[in-house]
């Protein structure tokens, strides 16, 4: 059985390998994108002008409200078909294209990770103490000092926790984008699967890959929070 | 045609999924239900050793995805075939609904069971105690103190995990189910235009905007006794 | 004595909290070694022009001044707003509840203001830091976190945070009122040692020991307005209004 999982010509080791490499190569491009649409929104959601409140508010309603699965549809076929109309715009003899899933992949999830994110971090600037910022003021640090120097790193150890759970889904909801092919562990599996009809086998391995990763992430994160608490750890 | 005309065409099937929909919902998150408050407590009290499998397969459901989760059962049954034939097992296993809803049951009793898990810890000590100095036996204690106080504490986190789930059950029609989204893909294939999608959102949107307003009224009847001003007006009647 | 010797000066503030009034007015002006306690029952309005001096509140108009730096308020908005973090730099703050920043040690409290607001270089900052921890007797402290202090350590790190900043004027917004009673001692022998070395000081306060023996004015605001001010002699023992003796006997 274990032939099964070599790597070279008669095992399945490099593929999934393979597919592992994009399952994490997609996760990692969506965390930054996510996280700047994520504070986009927050700040969007706290703003005193109230159209962009309401959009603020509306965006993270209605994507948290869709199945990601759908979302990520609604992106590929939407950008796609968007993609294409422009196109036959400009030149009306071109062949359609294909948009890439793994683009289409990293918007859905982002969209997705966004939604969550600003929830996360409105709370996170809400739990911010107000005296911490006067602190700021009373010294005569610009706005721009007391963004980065006091409320980033306090907002940070707020929405750690939050955001650690939302990195853990996320890197979850990447095996959906498997159904608009792209070759990730999931359709690597997929593929294995197809060749060698042992699909418990290698679909039990594909989720020990999973489980893997997320107890990996938890490890860090622990860490990572650990390491943000220090201010407030009690003696 | 028009995307007018596509909806007028098409929503009977739209219905048909939404009702699919619906139905795998309710039907795993009430076999969850049933199961998940024997094993909160067990993960509450059980000694460790009794807790190990438990919390292994929790841990398992929580690191994995759901659609990997679905897989592993639906095709993967497929490679224990002659064993499930002989013990009449693969009726079962060959119905992707089947799948489908044993998979979101076997998901979404993990995730219950940590949130009743939760509610339970919360529960005051002092309140237990009140009970046993009443000479309340330990299902008693259970029945009109422990849980009461741990679903309300739990309740809102309830309510996520059912939205959550049905969300998810949107991945059924992966496996041939015609849910709402099955339903969509399959209306898109035949007529290409995209609004289909548009028609499906709303749909996912009002069924989530409807069960929150139900929760939320539920919950208010649960926490009738920490409603301050329900309060006041009981004292003075 | 000449105008140089003028280190803050406020003149007719006023402010209002939508309908409300709480400032009707007011016009203190702080010399150079002069120690100001500014008392008044809750509600007078004396923090909240304490908070108008270095702009935490934007008064809805009137005008204030410090070393030359001069700001206009009309209608609630600042003329010259440049001017507010100059203002606020050379003014330190000591506030009721610390706002010690709870992500960083004793030490980096001290040393962030100077670092990020004067640009002074890290090494200079953590020496200057150091010595100043020293003076509030916390230099065994210092790279500890705020949670693991007491509430009087506390103060005593942010009066050092107030010190870093060489302020011309330090505000002190009722330091002592959040602190356990066995703790006030501390942070007011901080005090008493930082009037006596010279320092500038604008004291809200309900230490009536503090008014008395340490500052060299006292101020006593009713109302939104001040009601009566003069040498803790005069003030104490020749209370000239009714509120004012009121105010005194009740203690």
């Amino acid at each position: 059985m274990f032939e099964l999982f070599s790597f070279g010509e008669n095992g399945w080791g490099d593929e999934i390998l393979d597919g592992v490499a994009i399952t994490a190569q997609l996760a990692i491009a969506t965390l930054p994108i996510g996280l700047f649409i994520g504070f986009i929104v927050a700040f969007a959601a706290m703003s005193k002008n109230k159209p962009l409140r309401a959009i603020g508010y509306g965006y993270t309603t209605l994507m948290r409200g869709l199945p990601e699965i759908l979302t990520l549809f609604v992106v590929y076929n939407g950008a796609g078909l968007l993609l294409n109309t422009i196109i036959k715009w400009w030149n009306v003899d071109a062949q359609p294209i294909d948009f890439s899933p793994f683009i289409a992949g990293v918007i859905a999830l982002a969209m997705v990770f966004g939604a969550f994110s600003a929830e996360v971090l409105r709370g996170a600037f809400n739990a911010l103490d107000e005296g911490q910022v006067e602190a700021g003021r009373a010294v005569g640090m610009s706005p721009n000092v007391i963004f980065w120097r006091i409320k980033l790193p306090q907002i940070w150890r707020f929405a750690l926790p939050g955001l650690g759970n939302l990195w853990i889904n996320m890197l979850k909801d990447t095996s959906l984008v498997s159904i608009i092919a792209l070759n990730d562990l999931m359709r690597m599996t997929k593929v294995a699967v197809a060749f060698t009809k042992q699909p418990f086998t290698f679909y039990l391995v594909a989720c020990l890959i999973y489980w893997l990763m997320s107890l990996l992430s938890e490890i860090i994160l622990a860490k990572m929070e650990q390491n943000a608490n220090r201010g407030i750890m009690r003696v | 045609m028009d995307s007018l005309e596509i909806i007028i065409k098409y929503w009977p099937k739209l219905l048909d999924g939404t009702l699919m929909t619906l139905k795998l919902t309710f039907l795993s998150v009430l076999v969850a239900a049933i199961i998940s408050p024997f094993l909160a407590l067990t993960r509450a009290n059980a000694s460790p050793m009794v807790q190990a499998p438990l919390r292994l397969y929790i841990s398992f459901i929580r690191g994995t995805p759901i659609l990997a989760q679905l897989f592993l059962i639906y095709y993967g049954s497929g490679q224990f075939r002659p064993i499930l034939q002989e013990w009449g097992l693969w009726s079962f296993f060959r119905d992707p609904f089947n799948c489908a809803l044993l998979t979101f049951v076997l998901n979404t009793t993990a995730y219950q069971t940590e949130i009743l898990r939760g509610g339970i810890m919360g529960v005051n000590r002092g309140e237990i105690e009140a009970g046993k100095a009443l000479g309340m036996n330990k299902l008693r204690i259970l029945q009109r103190i422990v849980f009461p106080h741990a679903y309300r504490i739990a309740w809102p986190a309830l309510g996520n995990e059912i939205i959550l789930m049905m969300k998810a059950s949107a991945l059924a029609s992966v496996v041939t189910i015609f849910d709402i989204l099955g339903r969509t893909r399959q209306i898109f294939s035949r007529t290409f235009d995209f609004s289909i999608y548009l028609w499906a959102a709303i749909l996912y949107l009002c069924i989530t905007a409807i069960f929150v307003l139900i929760w939320r009224q539920a919950e208010l009847r649960l926490n009738k006794h920490i409603a301050p001003s329900d309060h006041l007006s009981a004292d003075k009647k | 004595m000449s105008k140089t010797d003028v280190i803050l000066e406020a003149n007719d503030i006023y402010k209002s909290f939508g309908n409300v009034e709480v400032l009707k007015g007011i016009s203190l002006e702080a010399k150079n070694r002069e120690v100001i306690s500014i008392l008044g029952a809750s509600g007078s309005g004396k923090s909240t022009f304490l908070r108008c001096l270095n702009f935490l509140e934007i008064p809805t108009s009137g005008t204030i001044s410090v070393h030359g730096e001069l700001v206009d308020i009309v209608n609630g908005k600042p003329v010259n707003p440049k001017h507010i973090e100059a203002i606020r730099s050379r003014l330190g703050m000591v506030f009721q509840q610390f706002n010690l920043w709870t992500h960083r040690t004793a030490i980096e409290n001290v040393m962030e203001g100077p670092i990020y607001v004067k640009k002074i270089p890290k090494n200079l900052a953590r020496e200057k830091a150091e010595s100043l921890l020293e003076r509030v007797g916390l230099k065994d402290r210092m790279h500890m976190y705020p949670s693991q202090l007491s509430g009087g350590q506390q103060q005593r790190v942010a009066i050092a945070r107030a010190l870093a900043m060489e302020p011309d004027a330090i505000l002190f917004d009722e330091p002592t009122s959040a602190l356990d009673p066995e703790l006030v001692g501390e942070v007011l022998k901080v005090m008493q040692s930082l009037a006596a070395e010279g320092r500038t000081m604008i004291v809200v306060t309900h230490e009536m020991a503090f008014a008395r023996d340490v500052s060299s004015k006292v101020v006593f605001f009713h109302a939104g307005k001040i009601a009566e001010q003069g040498t803790p002699d005069e003030m104490f023992n020749n209370p000239k209004t009714e509120v004012f003796q009121k105010f005194i006997s009740k203690i």
